[in-house]
């Protein structure tokens, strides 16, 4: 049982805000990613949740206790850190057994708690063993055996996946997606790669600059996304963007000119805009379709073929524009492509880049995670 | 031809090395071979490498009226205690440098190392004159605190720089854990950090053990060190070189050992792979 409240924190290095108010909320056992480009601050954050760093302004709130002024000792909390940093000095078993030794608990019972652990992480042989002798997925696992063992209110990752490889990453991320069912544990993750952020979030916090741009659940994000930068870095690969014009704004929605002189009219919400007015507008690659009627057309410039899906990128006037179609797509460099898209599909940004509200909500966009108790409680029927 | 290129600066790397090693080590070898020989051989005309080795001059050292144990015990005292203030201090001060945040820690850490840069010939007069005035000449203390001065910069500086290597992720992890500042210093970093202090220990050992100069200026009758007893032995009636010798192997020896010790502890990483 844990949640956390953030009210309106900053962090000031000497002078330089790098965490510029954020506010949040983490449900008990919500599974909370914060994602974000390089030196946005998500560490940052995620270290004064900790309580290793200390916080400027604002209040930290964990079962709405203010803990600003609490030790990372005293806060109940785990942390798997990017670098594992794992006791170089001590066995696997000392080293998840720790917590429990400074706890005072007794030599019977931490052997027990870090067995037990280490069953989960299929790491019984490795007990005896030091962290150098030891590969990078292992140490990896023992990180996070240490923080099981700890028994935490709120686990915290700083981007635990990121020095390993491809395979092992997607591995570790259903391992740790499933640990999270069984563990019923509150956890928060940083990681700056938004696929990790998409299959294993609940909520995700989309971070720029020491800002949230956004919050909310990986369907919403997607379908629904506030700003061109939230829509531009949530998905892969990322959301094509065009200047269009307003034509026409009576009836629902607001029909707009497509570079190439076809229009199209998107559902969404239009106060205040004037016809003529430029606007952006974004549709993904995956909602583009070759269509000989479509509006869109161009010329082929890099197809790349991934068996199950191709990617064209193509030049259409002055933008380059990504597709994603079909396999068997039998397109070819410097062919002429003519896409069409769903016009609810499309994504309209105002100057200010912010997006204008869909007049229908995904439907989608609000489902959250099951709750592991009550699912198993009525499975048990 | 590339293979003869490499082979050359080979040939002549282990030639110099050959030349350095005769150079530095004939005196010390022959130092504690001449330690071992009777009188007349010592001063026989013709040096000898085959003798009976006898450890005369050893037990001559150890008795009679002057003997070297007092000496002995002030040098190991003073070097001891020295020492050990300048690695304890310079241990939570360097901790202290290395992990504080705050705005001029260079030219702080900086300000602490030149201190250390002055001659000791520039401190011996001041420090002398101060000594008088505080009742410090002939007292161990007097020279525990002249190494000090010298010693407790050079061990700070060189800490600092052992625990900047130690990555500060170690000990967040186990405050994380539970445990408090200090508990996190003893139990993950002070463990790690053994091949540090055991350098820069016997780093300030070794200078405070070879100091002549302190110690032929601060101490009195009651707080000569090795270095003075053996300098009381050029005598203006004659030196006696068999006893010379064997003080000189007794100074030599442990520091050599030493020497090879804190080999043996830098070579060995620090963070052990704590960190990939
Ligand atoms: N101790 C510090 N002193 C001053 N500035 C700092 C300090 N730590 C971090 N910063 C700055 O704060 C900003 C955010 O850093 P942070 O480590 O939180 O980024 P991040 O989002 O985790 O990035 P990454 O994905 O690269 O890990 C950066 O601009 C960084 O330079
Ligand atoms: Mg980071």
């Amino acid at each position: 049982m844990a949640t956390l409240q953030l009210n309106n924190i900053v962090k000031d290095f000497g002078g330089t805000q790098v965490i510029k108010g954020v506010d949040l909320e983490v449900k008990d056992r919500e599974f909370v990613v914060f994602v974000g480009p390089s030196g946005c601050g998500k560490s940052t954050l995620l270290r004064m949740i900790a309580g290793l760093e200390s916080t400027s302004d604002g209040d930290i709130l964990i079962d709405g206790q203010r803990i600003n002024d609490v030790g990372p000792a005293e806060r109940g909390l785990a942390m798997v850190f990017q670098s594992y940093a794992l006791y170089p000095h001590m066995t696997v078993e000392d080293n998840m057994g720790f917590s429990l030794k400074l706890a005072g608990v007794s030599k019977e019972e931490r052997r027990q708690k870090v067995l037990e652990a280490a069953r989960t992480l299929q790491l019984e042989p490795l007990l005896d063993r030091k962290p150098k002798a030891l590969s990078g997925g292992q140490r990896q696992r023992v990180a996070i055996g240490r923080a099981i063992v700890r028994n935490p209110s709120i686990f915290l990752f700083d981007e635990p996946l990121s020095n390993l490889d491809a395979a092992l990453r997607v591995q570790m991320r259903i391992e740790l997606a499933r640990l999270h069912d069984e563990l019923d544990a509150t956890m928060i993750y940083v990681t700056h790669d938004q696929i990790e952020a998409m299959t294993m979030a609940d909520k995700i916090v989309v971070l720029q600059g020491g800002v949230v741009e956004q919050i909310g659940s990986p369907m919403e994000l997607y379908h629904h996304p506030r700003n061109r930068f939230v829509a531009g870095f949530i998905g892969s690969p990322k959301m094509n963007f065009m200047t269009v014009e307003v034509v026409d704004r009576r009836g629902e929605g607001v029909t707009v000119r497509l570079p190439g002189g076809g229009v199209c009219n998107v559902p969404v919400g239009s106060n205040h805009l004037d016809v003529g007015k430029n606007l952006v507008l974004g549709i993904r690659p995956e909602h583009l379709v070759l269509d000989d009627q479509g509006p869109l057309v161009g010329v082929v410039q890099v197809i790349e073929r991934l068996g199950g899906s191709t990617a064209l990128y193509v030049q259409m006037e002055e933008t380059e524009v990504i597709a994603l179609t079909d396999g068997n797509t039998a397109h070819q460099v410097r062919d002429k492509a003519r896409f069409g898209f769903a016009s609810s599909r499309a994504h309209l940004f105002g100057a200010d880049g912010l997006a204008l509200p869909s007049l229908q909500r995904h439907p989608l966009a609000d489902i959250y995670r099951k709750d592991n108790r009550t699912h198993t409680e009525t499975s048990n029927y | 031809m590339t293979a003869s290129k490499r082979w050359l600066p080979l040939t002549f790397k282990i030639a110099l090395l050959t030349l350095l090693l005769l150079w530095t080590l004939i005196p010390v070898v022959w130092m504690v071979l001449s330690s071992f020989k009777p009188n007349n051989i010592i001063t026989a005309d013709t040096p000898r490498i085959f003798f009976t080795p006898t450890l005369e001059h050893y037990a001559s050292l150890f008795s009679g009226g002057n003997s070297l144990w007092p000496y002995l015990l002030n040098s190991l005292f003073i070097a001891g205690v020295s020492t050990l203030i300048a690695v304890v201090l310079g241990c939570m001060a360097g901790f202290g440098l290395s992990r504080i945040r705050i705005k001029g820690k260079q030219h702080l850490a900086f300000w602490i190392i030149s201190t250390r840069m002055a001659p000791i010939a520039a401190v011996i007069v001041p420090l002398y004159l101060l000594f008088r005035y505080l009742y410090l000449l002939d007292t161990h203390a007097g020279l525990i605190v002249a190494y000090l001065s010298f010693n407790l910069p050079f061990a700070i500086w060189l800490m600092t720089a052992f625990f900047d290597d130690l990555p500060p992720d170690l000990e967040e992890a186990a405050m994380i854990d539970g445990a408090t500042k200090l508990q996190a210093f003893r139990y993950v970093v002070l463990p790690l950090m053994t091949p540090g202090l055991v350098t820069t220990a016997i780093l300030c050992f070794i200078f405070a053990w070879n100091d002549y100069a302190f110690a032929q200026t601060f101490s009195g009758p009651s707080t000569q060190t090795i270095p003075i007893a053996a300098a009381q032995l050029l005598t203006q009636t004659g030196i006696d070189w068999g006893k010379l010798l064997a003080i000189g192997t007794i100074v030599v020896c442990p520091m050599a050992i030493a020497g090879l010790l804190v080999k043996r502890w830098l070579v060995q990483g620090l963070t052990l792979g704590a960190v990939k």
